[in-house]
């Protein structure tokens, strides 16, 4: 939910994809003589938002659109993802959010799905740090039946015995799979490292966590977390302002909390020992190496230039991170790092898989960017760049309006106003050199980073004596 | 109801014979339609626009009619090496040049290697659109060749390799193995991403005649979408590629071939999987031809979604299968014209088989051989596809690439306004044909894939033949 880094092209191309060649894009490079010169920018268009919130304490914020023939929802949940999971259920919000659509008061799972279909559309939860997103679309024309599957969905979904323990078992499948993943374990490590013993570490099931899940104990987990006087409900599309409203007002007037709210999660710590993890991968013919330390939250005054600073290290193909180590050095396909706000609190990171051969010469690489992003200040022409870079992304992501709604209700999540989307570039804009290094100085400074190595370690042992005494994980 | 059903199949009889009436079953403000202009430059450049002002940028996507299927044959993974080097300079754009013009012109770019073609694609405010011609342009005349970039590049493509191939659980097994087992000619059977040796063994002199035989604007189109329009976009398309000179492209071989008349079964360890996985693939008709529109919506009425019957039957009745997810090579129903396979792909649980799954499989296949799709389901499914088509089609950059691929492979970009009507023009009886033409055993091709350390013990499942 992040605008830090444009993923729109990569998750264009299929495997085979994704050549993107890096550029260098500090001031070393000159621009051809006959480059044609950038056209004046158009005024940048602010999407508008008409806001209301209903009796039971529902915001709706409606975005008419025209374009394609769909109407987007976004029903955003505060405190309903793994914030809210109690301390020995890790990874409970996404078990139980992908149970949401599985069963409700009318329809079981299969009509549920059937519905959507019929709609020309999809409908599916997921588990944030700070919510619960229940998300759908369908065709102009069934926008108003697919709006009241959703509110079907939020108010009377079942978790039907079966489902759960169906659920539970393909979990248990899920997280053998995913654990052979070198990503997945390297996740894990660094977020222990990032938030200690915070909620915002837990968002990875264990087995014996899956199994401790009951129906019960889903049934009164969505009692307590999905409430209206806790959620969003954004809609977008071929529809009017009048028309959202009066359809989210039929679908959702009648829904009403029960019992005490979710209290607020506490805030992540701000700092932490920089420590150093290895995970043994047997047979790993790469390591996954992956940097990190306590960041901030959405709602911090640095966030915005701290985010920049982010984006000038490792936001993009041409952020410096890619071209070093993969365009200078081959090392990696891709490498890249910046910064993750959430509600309370949030996370510095950056990451590369990189060949055993080369592991610690690739942490050297890291080590020295953050270093350079500390010591020097970013180039004028370097920064301008960054910034233009930002600005498009926002035009890019304004131009479809599944992602204009995710961005409001994301940003919503984690505290962020709907005039957060507006006043985003305009903010990025007016930050300065001086105030991307002082954000380097507070947040990137290499020795502050927990260090993650995820691969064989009898293959690259020997290179990582140079970064400390690695503590051996599972 | 029956009779509006009805109606339905007839309405989506009579579209077939008139693509103006895109969208049969969905209600008329369900119904879009893209502006496509198209012009061919003298240089033989086809170049496509569609214009939406809705915002201030625009989407480019410069396909070459040259993929995997037609890389020399000593160089295996040539094609995909190729495109990394269009990103890495030319005699007056030297390396970063490219990245840096778009990341600072506030855009994203990337490319892609497919059987068929490769694709080079950006998005941008529109204030940066001459430069992307320019850029695109400059490398369609000639490239850097040196040996620094190639080495840099060939090290690049080996770790992707190593990130989605070597040192991922599955390898990647659903779209590269089962291919090389289902198809017997060499164009369409050998790895894509290239062995190490051959990536190695690539020389500049490679790369030289790679780009003057197949990277000439006659072997390519433009495809631009989004704040500008046709007139703009055809005078700036000829400002910038005017002067690129055509250069002839060798005529490619036949590498046509039949359905499959044997099944064949492939068992494979994975040592670095923790869950057994199981990948089936049947070759496709022809694209363009009758059959191609009935068997994409086939493929979705068994694995597209939820609702699908495959995904009802092994993951919520049978119980077997984690998941299962339709695969169309590296592409999807509608973006090939060669060989290609409709694979389905699941994770199963340990005490099951990949026979059980097969036989799940073959027992829904037959239902719908046997018996066709009721009118309910079959709405549903097209429902649904018709809006999957036109979601795909919402990013500017998917819509200009989506506009000349079309145009390369179908030879009219136009195509993209008729998928609708070839959707909603398939029949029940329609259905029942191509499950028994493609999706029978003898076209099949199975990889069973395995837990080294699961196969290692007494399998549940019988053991797989081959």
């Amino acid at each position: 939910m992040s605008m830090t880094t444009n993923k729109l092209a990569l998750s264009l191309a299929l495997a085979l994809g994704v050549a993107a060649g890096i550029a260098h894009a500090g001031p070393s490079v000159a621009l051809p003589e006959r480059l044609p010169p950038l056209a004046a920018d158009k005024p940048l268009p602010v999407p508008q938002i008409a806001r209301k919130t209903l009796a039971n304490g529902l915001e709706v914020w409606v975005v008419p659109r025209q374009g394609l023939p769909r109407v987007d929802y976004v029903l955003a949940v505060r405190n309903a993802g793994y914030g809210a999971d109690a301390g020995d259920a890790r990874g409970f919000a996404s078990l139980y959010a992908n149970l949401l659509v599985e069963g409700t008061g009318k329809r079981d799972a299969k009509a549920v799905a059937e519905a959507a279909q019929g709609y020309g559309g999809s409908i599916g939860a997921s588990a944030l740090n700070d919510g619960v997103i229940l998300s759908g679309d369908a065709l102009a024309s069934q926008a108003a039946p697919m709006l009241g599957l959703i509110a079907e969905v939020a108010q009377t979904a079942t978790f039907p015995d079966a489902e759960v323990e169906l659920a539970k078992a393909n979990a248990l499948q899920g997280l053998k799979a995913a654990q052979a993943q070198p990503g997945y374990k390297a996740a894990r490590a660094l977020s222990a490292a990032v938030y200690g013993d915070h909620p915002y570490a837990r968002t990875q099931p264990t087995e014996a966590s899956i199994n401790a899940v009951s129906a019960q104990q889903v049934r009164a987990e969505h009692a307590r977390r999905f409430r209206p006087d806790r959620a969003l409900l954004v809609v977008a599309g071929r529809i009017s302002a009048e028309q959202g409203f009066k359809l989210a007002e039929t679908a959702f007037g009648g829904w009403k909390a029960t019992g005490e709210a979710v209290a607020d999660i506490a805030p992540a710590q701000p700092s932490a020992p920089a420590q150093r993890l290895f995970v043994q991968r047997d047979g790993s013919v790469q390591s996954a190496v992956r940097l990190g330390r306590p960041g901030i939250a959405a709602t911090d005054a640095d966030y915005v230039p701290a985010q920049l600073a982010g984006i000038v290290l490792g936001g993009g193909f041409s952020s410096r991170l890619m071209q070093n180590l993969r365009e200078d050095k081959g090392y990696t396909y891709g490498a890249r790092g910046g910064l993750t706000a959430l509600r309370a609190g949030g996370a510095i990171q950056a990451s590369a898989d990189v060949r055993n051969e080369v592991t610690g010469a690739s942490l050297g690489e890291f080590v020295y960017e953050f270093g350079r992003l500390n010591d020097y200040p970013v180039p004028a022409q370097e920064l301008e760049d960054t910034k233009r870079y930002v600005a498009g992304g926002y035009l890019i992501g304004n131009q479809q309006q599944r992602s204009v709604a995710n961005s409001l209700a994301g940003n919503w999540l984690v505290g962020l106003p709907a005039e957060f989307l507006g006043e985003y570039v305009p903010k990025i804009r007016a930050v300065d050199a001086a105030q991307v290094q002082a954000m380097a100085k507070k947040y990137y400074a290499a020795k502050d980073q927990s260090i993650v190595v995820v691969g064989d370690y009898k293959a690259v042992q020997s290179q990582l004596k140079e970064f400390g005494e690695f503590k051996q994980e599972k | 109801m029956r009779k509006r059903h009805l109606c339905v199949l007839l309405a989506g009889l009579t579209t077939l014979a008139s693509a103006a009436f895109a969208t049969a079953s969905a209600a008329e403000s369900d119904r879009w339609q893209l502006p496509v202009a198209v012009k061919k430059l003298d240089n033989g450049l086809t170049v496509v626009v569609s214009t939406d002002h809705s915002s201030p940028t625009v989407g480019v996507s410069v396909v070459y009619h040259v993929g995997m299927r037609l890389e020399p044959k000593n160089r295996t993974g040539f094609a995909h090496l190729f495109e990394h080097l269009m990103f890495q300079g030319t005699p007056v754009a030297r390396k970063g040049v490219f990245d840096k013009v778009i990341s600072g012109g506030g855009g994203r770019n990337n490319g892609s290697t497919r059987p068929d073609y490769t694709n080079y694609i950006e998005v941008a405010p529109v204030s940066a659109l001459e430069r992307i011609l320019w850029l695109e342009a400059d490398r369609m005349k000639t490239l850097d060749f040196n040996p620094t970039t190639l080495k840099n590049q060939q090290d690049v493509v080996k770790e992707e390799i190593r990130v989605n191939v070597k040192n991922q659980p599955y390898g990647g097994f659903m779209w590269i193995d089962i291919g090389q087992h289902a198809f017997q000619k060499w164009e369409n059977n050998h790895d894509g991403y290239g062995s190490f040796q051959d990536l190695e063994n690539a020389s500049l002199a490679d790369v030289q005649s790679f780009h003057r035989d197949y990277y000439g604007p006659n072997n390519a189109v433009l495809g631009i979408a989004g704040d500008v329009t046709p007139e703009e976009a055809f005078a700036l398309a000829d400002k910038y590629f005017g002067a690129v000179a055509g250069r002839p492209t060798p005529a490619p071989s036949d590498y046509s071939e039949g359905l499959n008349t044997a099944e064949k079964r492939i068992s494979q360890t994975d040592a670095l999987a923790q869950v057994p996985a199981i990948a089936a693939g049947w070759k496709m008709p022809a694209r363009g031809s009758r059959d191609q529109a009935p068997m994409a919506v086939l493929g979705n009425v068994l694995a597209g979604d939820d609702a699908s019957r495959l995904y009802q039957a092994l993951v919520k009745q049978r119980q077997i299968a984690i998941n299962v997810s339709p695969l169309y090579g590296l592409g999807d129903a509608w973006n090939y014209n060669g060989p290609t396979l409709y694979t389905l792909f699941a994770l199963y649980k340990p005490d099951s088989s990949a026979d059980a799954v097969l036989a799940v499989i073959d027992e829904e296949v037959a239902k719908i051989a046997q018996n066709g799709v009721d009118a309910a389901t079959l709405k549903r499914v097209k429902t649904k596809m018709l809006a999957d088509w036109y979601n795909g089609l919402d990013a500017f950059i998917e819509r200009a690439d989506t506009l000349a691929v079309t145009q390369t492979l179908w030879g009219d970009a136009n195509a993209v306004n008729k998928i609708p009507a070839l959707i909603e023009g398939v029949t029940s009886a329609d259905l029942q044909r191509v499950a028994k033409t493609y999706l029978t055993r003898a076209n099949r091709t199975v990889i069973d894939r395995r837990p080294a350390a699961l196969a290692a013990a007494p399998a549940a499942a019988a053991p797989a033949k081959n």
